[in-house]
């Protein structure tokens, strides 16, 4: 539209605007960067190359967004490339007013090709987002958000200028649409940085920064032989967040993903991830300028956390949103107000360096000495030692025997106390210190350990080596199990287990990435496998996680929840890989079997390999 | 005298402890007079006339009409040394134990509490939580004694005849210091499993949600609470709180009566404390047998209602 | 306000418990030792009271071997000012009026407005240090309490009774009040609390310069409970059966 032009005085005000609408986004966005520096620690860049690659899988291609929520990801998908689409038209637009357009007609043209569908595909792509979040109202996107409904408004009337600027009306009209399409977008910078729909910008951002591990906690370190206030301020500044999670509170969308996966919340408890362990912080950080605000988090909801990172797995802007670690270290640490069965919990960790304040272990007798010369240590953990579940002592033994048959040696360590996972996970950091140090000196001389139990092997390694260099390396069993089978030193053949379904244990899928082994141990000695609903990295926890086994009252129905899925699956077993999963299958499934069915057997992965040895 | 048993008013009527006392009294020596206190002591005394005691001595004080620690402490202790029994002794209650320490202090003799039984060198008492017994013995010549809830079976109590006598206390404010309101029930939401004597407990075996009252029944027929495990309370037929086992309760009481219960080890664990454990199963192999006194093999949807007929007529 | 807590060291209800050569007491060398859970309870009550008057004193005293310094440890990173330590190494002196009169020399030089105690030990369980106690100072006592209100000069306190029933008594202070477990929420160290427990001061002062009168009762031996474990199986029709329990709720366990 070369024939349209601007007065002095209109470029005048478009400058002004522009200028005012910029500095005021910039500000606000400036604003909160500060706030995010204040944080801890600091934003990491090392793996480059992995951190933009993911970057590019998860903002450009959206992948993500789509697989969590096929519908709703693909009209946002929608919206987002023509977000980027129009991004030079944008700047066109906007030099239209100034000076004259920077595409010339043949290009602008040819380009419009692209535009004008991608334009509707927009206009589409939101108002199918619009009607999901006004009429149909799922549960998880919460109130009634009005800037939603603005933001909806200005992209529809955004794509509708566009195309009326496309078509041939008269100048004045023309001059009309262009000043609306423009206030629109000046309407938008200022609101962008204000809700949540700063997303646009910091989402790129916050999926860079987002951690390679899960859970990413702050290690605490304690030494109680050390200066007081050093201790002070170690304890003032576990309010803190760090920067990763100041970044991750501005960042978030809001979408309500993370609670809808959560299992506290499906279990009927009151955790919900999206407000107790992101947004109830946003207003304080804005408030007090500073990123002390960790004790906003609601104390019940924390307690009630699995901690099993379902709700961090599925998040699209790469939020880390289990806090569950942070508050429960504030309310051990600095206000020591810990629920009485937990009191118990740690006691017998101290005295005895087990969970049920044991002096002997009659699985642990039963089992060879670790010697140097042996190849494995065989860490037992709290559950198998002192028998939380009895039955599971058999899926010990079945492991050792198939470690037998394929002549590889191990021993257990005499001296072995808890990995400290629950310690940790409740926020007793400094029970945790005691058994960790404790089983560092212990593991002096190893080389390799191997563990049936996933949060023992967590701990062990990932977790340890937050706090020092561990010189062994730490292995489950289905791992040892899978290496065996493909290296030919022990052979199976498929059996008679009717209809088999796998229950990926949190701590195994989510925190360790192990789910192919288990799967071909199955698969190699049942013919018929089937998957549940929600499996590998999108398992749902079984209720047991962040140390809930020994929670005495039972909120909720967490527990069961899990159990529930494995009994509509149809299955007639569930083959699990964690002592805590196998407990917990073993306490939910009896209770909820229909009458007329017969319940659901339980196997660990060693039990269904070793009963089908060759 | 030998021997003086204080006596306690449960509510107008005499104490199954005291009467269980007064046995214990009776195997202990010849010559035992009885000691009640406070408001309604005559209608309490009228009570023992059929047994064989020397004496009954009332104290109807008004400082003492209703229980205080200071009162009932300073009569007993004026009561024995008018008397001088050589054991002074009562069942083992909260009562008790709020006052006999005080016995023993004025007096300077000691109070060997709970004893569950008389052996030939001295008395038996529970230690740790009741996982021993240990022999107590008294190095003075006088002793105050208190015996636990059947210790002693009052059907041994010996019948004959005794006196009653009425003794004057000396007693004012400055040795009755407290003041002591009507005692109260609270409602019955508050269920205390911890205190309770008989624990009626739903396992799986009841079925339905809807034979739970059928438990329900039953303690109410025996003076008991209820109880369950985690997998009845978890299919919500019974409140959370109600729930014994390694994420409930760990109960020890005198009577743990299981309907249905498996024996599962995360249960057996809350009940290993019970003195006595009675369980109705129809499974033979029930692990809860193991840990049972008496094992009743047979259905419980078919024993329970004949149960509460039988004990309620 | 002045708060005397009378803290006891005990063994573990979960240590594996065995009787000694001279089976008298169990082999303590295996044994983990633990505040006696009642007295925690006990603490606790002392150090709401005292943050609710937001004024007060809360002392620990503790009756045994060095040992025992452990729990008066604990009773400090909890909150409370200072500790003494009545040191005495024989774990077998167990007459309580010996252990009130040692315990009584203490807390009378101090004038003490209220002195807690849990309502009993899980050791040797003779439940009667804090009554006696409360005899030989010659102040007030109560037993059981669930509930406490301290007033200026007065306490209240709510005893709890058999079978569900309560009682409200008031008395004058000083008072010797046990406490029934499960009253309050007993809390845990900070972290901050087990570091300023250190700096606390702790009193050691040797039991048997407070008294050493003659015992007037002992335990002369410990044994296992003749547990007749023999299960016995009932069975047959169900008439016969119901017959068979209700003989055995009624003459042999007694509770009908």
């Amino acid at each position: 539209m070369d024939s349209i032009s601007f007065s002095f005085f209109e470029k005048f005000i478009l400058a002004g605007l522009t200028l005012v609408a910029l500095a005021s986004f910039t500000y606000e966005v400036y604003q909160r960067l500060v706030i995010v520096l204040k944080g801890t620690g600091s934003l990491p860049f090392d793996r480059f190359p992995e951190r933009l690659s993911r970057v590019f899988r998860e903002v450009i291609l959206h992948e993500k967004v789509i697989r969590e929520r096929p519908w709703p990801g693909i009209m946002h998908a929608l919206v987002f490339w023509g977000f980027l689409v129009f991004g030079i038209i944008t700047l066109d637009h906007f030099s239209i007013g100034f000076y004259k357009s920077i595409l010339s007609e043949s290009a602008h043209k040819k380009y419009s090709y692209i535009v004008i569908p991608f334009s509707i595909l927009v206009i589409f792509g939101i108002l199918s987002l619009t009607y999901r979040r006004f009429i149909t109202k799922p549960k998880a996107l919460g109130k009634t958000s009005p800037s939603s409904g603005v933001v909806a408004f200005f992209i529809v009337a955004l794509m509708a200028t566009y195309l009326i600027g496309e078509m041939n009306i008269s100048p004045f009209l023309w001059k009309v649409n262009w000043w609306i399409h423009s206030m629109i977008i000046l309407a938008f910078l200022f609101l962008i940085p204000r809700s949540k729909h700063l997303h646009l910008v910091l989402g790129p951002f916050n999926i860079f920064f987002k951690p390679f591990d899960q859970p990413e906690h702050t290690p605490v370190n304690i030494d109680l032989e050390g200066d007081e206030d050093e201790l002070d301020a170690m304890l003032t500044d576990l309010t803190k967040l760090t920067q990763n999670q100041a970044l991750d509170i501005f960042s978030c969308v809001e979408c309500g993903r993370c609670t809808d996966v959560c299992p506290a919340n499906r279990g009927g408890g009151i955790l919900d991830p999206k407000h107790h362990f992101i947004l109830d912080m946003r207003e304080p950080l804005l408030e007090n300028k500073d990123v002390a605000v960790l004790d906003q988090i609601n104390v019940e909801a924390g307690w009630e956390c699995t901690t099993c990172q379902a709700c961090t797995e599925v998040c699209p802007v790469g939020n880390h949103v289990e806090k569950s670690d942070e508050i429960r270290r504030l309310e051990v640490l600095v206000e020591g107000r810990v629920p009485q069965e937990y009191q118990k919990l740690f006691t017998n960790l101290q005295e005895t360096g087990n969970t049920e304040g044991a002096s002997s272990s009659e699985l642990a007798d039963s089992l060879p000495v670790f010697t140097p010369e042996k190849e494995y240590v065989l860490w037992l953990g709290c559950f198998a030692r002192h028998g939380l579940d009895p039955n599971f002592n058999r899926s010990v033994k079945n492991f050792t025997k198939i470690l037998d048959v394929a002549g590889v040696s191990y021993g257990v360590l005499d001296q072995e106390h808890c990995s400290g996972d629950p310690a940790n996970r409740l926020g007793d950091k400094l029970t945790y210190t005691m058994l960790r140090e404790h089983n560092m000196e212990q593991l002096t001389d190893t080389k390799k350990v191997v563990t049936l139990c996933p949060h023992c092997a967590v701990n062990l390694g990932k977790e340890y080596e937050k706090y020092g260099t561990v010189s062994y390396t730490v292995e489950h069993h289905t791992q040892v199990v899978g290496r065996l089978m493909e290296e030919g030193k022990i052979k199976v053949q498929m059996g008679e287990n009717g209809k088999v379904t796998y229950h990926d244990p949190c701590n195994l899928s989510r925190i360790l990435d192990i789910e192919d082994e288990p799967r071909t141990a199955i698969r190699s000695t049942s013919s018929n496998f089937q998957e549940l609903e929600e499996s590998g990295r999108n398992t749902l926890c079984c209720g047991a996680g962040g140390a809930l086994w020994w929670k005495k009252e039972t909120q909720g129905r967490t527990h069961l929840v899990r159990a529930e899925q494995v009994i509509e699956s149809g299955a007639d077993t569930v083959v699990t890989g964690c002592n805590f999963c196998y407990g917990m299958m073993k306490q939910g499934l009896g209770p909820l079997t229909p009458e007329g069915r017969e319940e659901v057997l339980v196997k660990d992965v060693a039990d269904i390999v070793a009963e089908n040895l060759i | 005298m030998d021997i003086l048993v204080v006596l306690e008013n449960n509510h107008g009527s005499l104490h199954r402890l005291s009467k269980e006392a007064i046995v214990g009294a009776q195997r202990l020596g010849d010559s035992i007079s009885a000691l009640v206190i406070g408001k309604g002591a005559n209608e309490i005394a009228d009570q023992l006339t059929g047994y064989d005691l020397e004496k009954v001595i009332t104290v109807s004080h008004e400082l003492v009409s209703s229980y205080n620690a200071d009162g009932y402490s300073e009569v007993v202790m004026q009561v024995a040394e008018s008397c001088s029994p050589k054991i002074i002794l009562a069942g083992h209650t909260y009562q008790t134990r709020d006052f006999m320490p005080r016995v023993s202090a004025k007096l300077a003799i000691p109070f060997i509490p709970d004893i569950v039984s008389i052996s030939d060198e001295g008395f038996v008492k529970q230690v740790l939580n009741a996982k021993f017994n240990a022999e107590m013995s008294s190095t003075s010549d006088k002793m105050i004694l208190s015996f636990q809830s059947a210790a002693f079976s009052e059907d041994e109590l010996r019948s004959g005849s005794c006196s009653m006598e009425v003794f004057e206390a000396t007693l004012d404010v400055n040795n009755v210091r407290s003041m002591s309101e009507e005692p109260f029930q609270e409602s019955e939401g508050d269920v205390d499993l911890d205190s309770a004597e008989v624990l009626v407990s739903v396992g799986r075996g009841i079925e339905k949600e809807e034979n739970v009252h059928l438990a329900f029944e039953l303690a109410k027929a025996m003076g008991a609470e209820v109880s369950a495990s985690r997998p009845v309370v978890d299919s919500g037929w019974v409140d959370s709180f109600r729930q014994v086992g390694s994420s409930g309760l760990n109960v020890a009481p005198k009577l743990y009566f299981s309907l249905g219960v498996s024996g599962a080890i995360q249960h057996v664990v809350g009940i290993k404390g019970s003195k006595n454990i009675v369980a109705i199963n129809k499974d033979p192999d029930a692990p809860i047998f193991e840990l049972a006194d008496y094992a009743v093999i047979g259905n419980v949807l078919e024993i329970i209602p004949k149960l509460i007929e039988a004990l309620n007529n | 306000m002045k708060i005397a807590v009378l803290i006891k060291q005990v063994p573990g209800s979960e240590s594996s418990l065995s009787i000694n050569n001279a089976q008298n007491w169990v082999d303590e060398s295996s044994v983990t030792f633990v505040m006696n859970p009642p007295d925690n309870f006990a603490l606790e009550e002392a150090l709401l009271i005292k943050e609710s008057r937001g004024e007060g004193e809360v002392v620990v005293v503790s009756m045994g071997p060095s040992r025992v310094t452990k729990v008066i440890r604990e009773g400090l990173a909890k909150g409370a000012d200072r500790g003494i330590h009545l040191e005495e190494d024989d774990p077998m002196e167990i007459d309580p009026l010996t252990i009130a009169q040692r315990f009584t020399a203490v807390l009378k030089e101090e004038n003490f407005d209220l002195i807690l105690t849990g309502l009993q030990s899980d050791d040797t369980g003779m439940g009667q240090t804090g009554v006696l106690i409360g005899e030989m100072l010659g102040i007030s006592t109560a037993t059981l309490a669930i509930e406490t209100d301290v007033m200026d000069g007065q306490i209240k306190v709510k005893r709890e009774l058999e079978s569900g029933w309560f009682q409200w008594v008031q008395l004058p202070l000083p008072a010797s009040i046990s406490i029934q477990s499960g009253l309050n929420t007993p809390r845990y160290p900070s972290l901050k609390g087990i570091m300023g427990a250190k700096k606390k001061e702790i009193k050691t002062i040797h039991a048997s310069e407070l008294y050493n009168g003659t015992k007037s009762q002992s335990m002369n031996s410990i044994f296992l409970p003749t547990t007749s474990k023999k299960t016995e199986v009932i069975e047959g029709e169900v008439d016969q059966v119901v017959e068979k329990i209700v003989e055995i709720l009624r003459s042999e366990i007694k509770v009908i």
